[in-house]
């Protein structure tokens, strides 16, 4: 184990236990065994909802990591592309089309459009002149705009407005218990599906012609990862909601300590944004005890300092 | 030319009392507003409006498109725009007389009243009592002061007999739930009638009054405050969504745990007629015998 994985692992350990530790209910965690009232206050409410912010965090990151791999650019983010407004889209419409139908096909119908969403932003940025890096960020933000324009037209003619607030601003994770953050694991799964894939996305991101000189196929990676990028994308928006900058800043991080053997960092990608998310759901949480703060304002306020002091301060390496 | 003048002066004070007995004076959201009186044309861009002109007997010339409550499926009138976006083309080919604001569509008087009078009637915080002043000026404005004592002497008897049934039935906590997500409300909220006219406790004493869409609650904190009661809004019921109920929400093993589960005292109160038609005659006797009833059993 690489030594800023083993330090980020001292930090995660110690956060999990503070969130066990966190919520309305007064209880004691040590007493779970003899009292069957924080048993039960632990496994519906404090652990499901650790889980779900680790898992959310570390899916979201290693998307995050992915899509710059793809992109061949590191300020970008499944946030910044229009994955997830296209998650939303897609998610919108189905709610709009067949209200009834199960969580599953939601999830189906959200993850195809926002691989469609990511599929139309790859295109878009093949089209730019390869020299001028931050056109790629901003084409993503006008698409991201776009897209969520549309999807505000459409809440908006429907009444949905206030619906579609967690979907496209502030994820939170208040409404999470047991049996409703499940298809989270889903999300890390295909997160941990990259893993096996890790060198090919390292060839990828030397660009096209590089990779296919040296037998890549690029363009079934290419596929597996925006399909990756989708699917943690939709399942995040469905089940918590958008959280902002996750995907965008922990790469950038661990990339500067790491350098870019993405079989190396990503474990450390998915513990770094586990570790992040969860110290603003934490935060999110005492700010107001009892009552909450949606974990995308503390995230989108941390986060955007993160990625100013990013930007001022260009590692050597990049 | 002395005497013309006399002549006209009187003339032109004869014309000003008479203008001045077709003007009343009421109290709005903004203050005292001199209107018309018994004006004939008249377009209300307010639910709570819209509901108590129609219990008066007030004929509307103009609505909203879309009015949420079941109440007013059979209103047959104009539509001229949104609560949000009036249509001032269609608007003015009305001509109306009296344009009546308020609420979600307060921010649009100063639109409005391009077209001609306008004022702004929103309902407070203090939702009964600015609902009764509002009952007052339109019946001064309308000249149906009887009709609008009747409602207020009808509204009094309920709100009395709410408060009997909700004699010592404990605590209370007002939940409103959105998709998955829930939010709590506290007296001095927009939902904080509900404690002010049942008397009953709110079961988180410390809920703050300035989130417009309530405390963001976990089940946990559910559990934990255990109220004796609670009172659901379903804001997607309100406007008219399905998708998840406010009951699925709901249910989770740790509010299970809550007396007002333990015990079936969980209201889930008439969404669109608190929501949307918040302080509107008919939306609050809704309101109030729906909880009158679900308190006294």
């Amino acid at each position: 184990m690489s030594r800023p994985l083993g330090a980020t692992i001292a930090v995660l350990v110690p956060l999990i236990l503070a969130s066990l530790m966190t919520g309305a209910a007064s209880i004691h965690v040590l007493d779970a065994l003899s009292d069957p009232w924080t048993m039960l206050v632990l496994m519906e409410s404090r652990l499901p909802r650790t889980l779900a912010v680790l898992l959310t965090g570390a899916a979201l990151s290693v998307a995050g990591l992915l899509l710059q791999a793809l992109v061949r650019n590191r300020f970008v983010g499944p946030d910044t592309v229009g994955t997830a407004e296209s998650a939303a889209l897609g998610l919108l419409v189905i709610t709009l089309m067949a209200p009834a139908s199960p969580i599953w096909v939601k999830i189906c119908v959200a993850s195809l459009s926002a691989m469609a969403g990511t599929a139309l932003f790859v295109a878009l940025i093949r089209r730019l002149p390869p020299k001028e890096i931050m056109l790629v960020p901003i084409t993503g933000i006008v698409l991201s705009g776009v897209v969520g324009s549309v999807v505000v037209y459409i809440a908006w003619q429907e009444d949905l407005m206030q619906y579609i607030t967690t979907w496209l601003m502030v994820g939170e994770f208040s409404g999470v218990v047991a049996g409703r953050y499940e298809m989270l694991w889903f999300a890390g799964a295909a997160a941990g599906l990259a893993w096996f894939a890790a060198d090919r996305f390292v060839i990828l991101s030397l660009g096209e012609e590089v990779a296919t000189g040296l037998g890549l196929g690029t363009k079934g990676v290419m596929r597996f990862g925006l399909a990756v990028v989708a699917v943690v994308s939709a399942m995040v928006v469905t089940t918590v909601g958008m959280i902002p900058f996750v995907g965008l800043v922990v790469p950038n991080i661990v990339s500067r300590v790491m350098g870019d053997n993405l079989r190396r960092s990503l474990p450390m990608v998915a513990a770094a944004g586990a570790a992040l998310l969860l110290s603003c759901d934490l935060l999110g949480r005492l700010l107001r005890y009892p009552f909450e703060i949606p974990v995308g304002t503390v995230m989108g306020f941390i986060g955007s300092i993160i990625f100013l002091y990013l930007l001022y301060r260009r590692p050597a390496r990049v | 030319m002395c005497r013309f003048s006399t002549v006209l002066f009187a003339l032109a004070a004869l014309g000003g009392t008479a203008a001045a007995a077709q003007d009343v004076t009421i109290e709005t959201a903004r203050g005292e507003v001199v209107v018309p009186a018994a004006p004939e044309t008249v377009v209300a861009y307010d639910l709570a409006a819209i509901d108590t002109l129609t219990a008066l007997g007030v004929d509307l010339a103009g609505v909203p498109d879309r009015l949420y409550l079941s109440a007013f499926d059979s209103l047959d009138v104009t539509p001229v725009g949104t609560l949000f976006e009036p249509d001032l083309e269609a608007l003015a080919g009305i001509g109306p007389d009296l344009i009546i604001v308020g609420g979600r569509s307060a921010a649009q008087l100063d639109s409005v009243a391009q077209v001609g009078a306008a004022i702004d009637m929103t309902i407070g915080v203090d939702l009964i009592a600015d609902g009764k002043a509002r009952i007052d000026a339109y019946g001064t404005v309308f000249e149906k002061q009887d009709e609008a004592a009747k409602l207020q002497s009808d509204l009094d008897e309920r709100l009395a007999a709410l408060k009997t049934a909700a004699e010592g039935k404990g605590t209370a906590l007002i939940v409103l739930t959105n998709g998955t997500k829930m939010a709590a409300y506290g007296p001095g909220s927009r939902f904080g009638w509900l404690h002010e006219s049942t008397g009953m406790a709110p079961a988180i004493p410390d809920l703050s009054t300035q989130e417009n869409h309530g405390n963001v609650l976990t089940h946990e904190a559910i559990a934990e405050a255990n109220p004796d009661w609670l009172f659901v809004l379903d804001r997607g019921a309100a406007v008219g969504e399905d998708g998840q109920s406010a009951e699925q929400t709901l249910n989770s093993p740790l509010i299970e745990q809550t007396e007002a589960w333990k015990n079936d005292q969980i209201v889930y109160l008439p969404a669109a007629e608190l929501y949307i038609g918040g302080g509107g005659y008919q939306s609050l006797m809704t309101v109030i015998d729906a909880m009158t009833e679900a308190l006294g059993a």
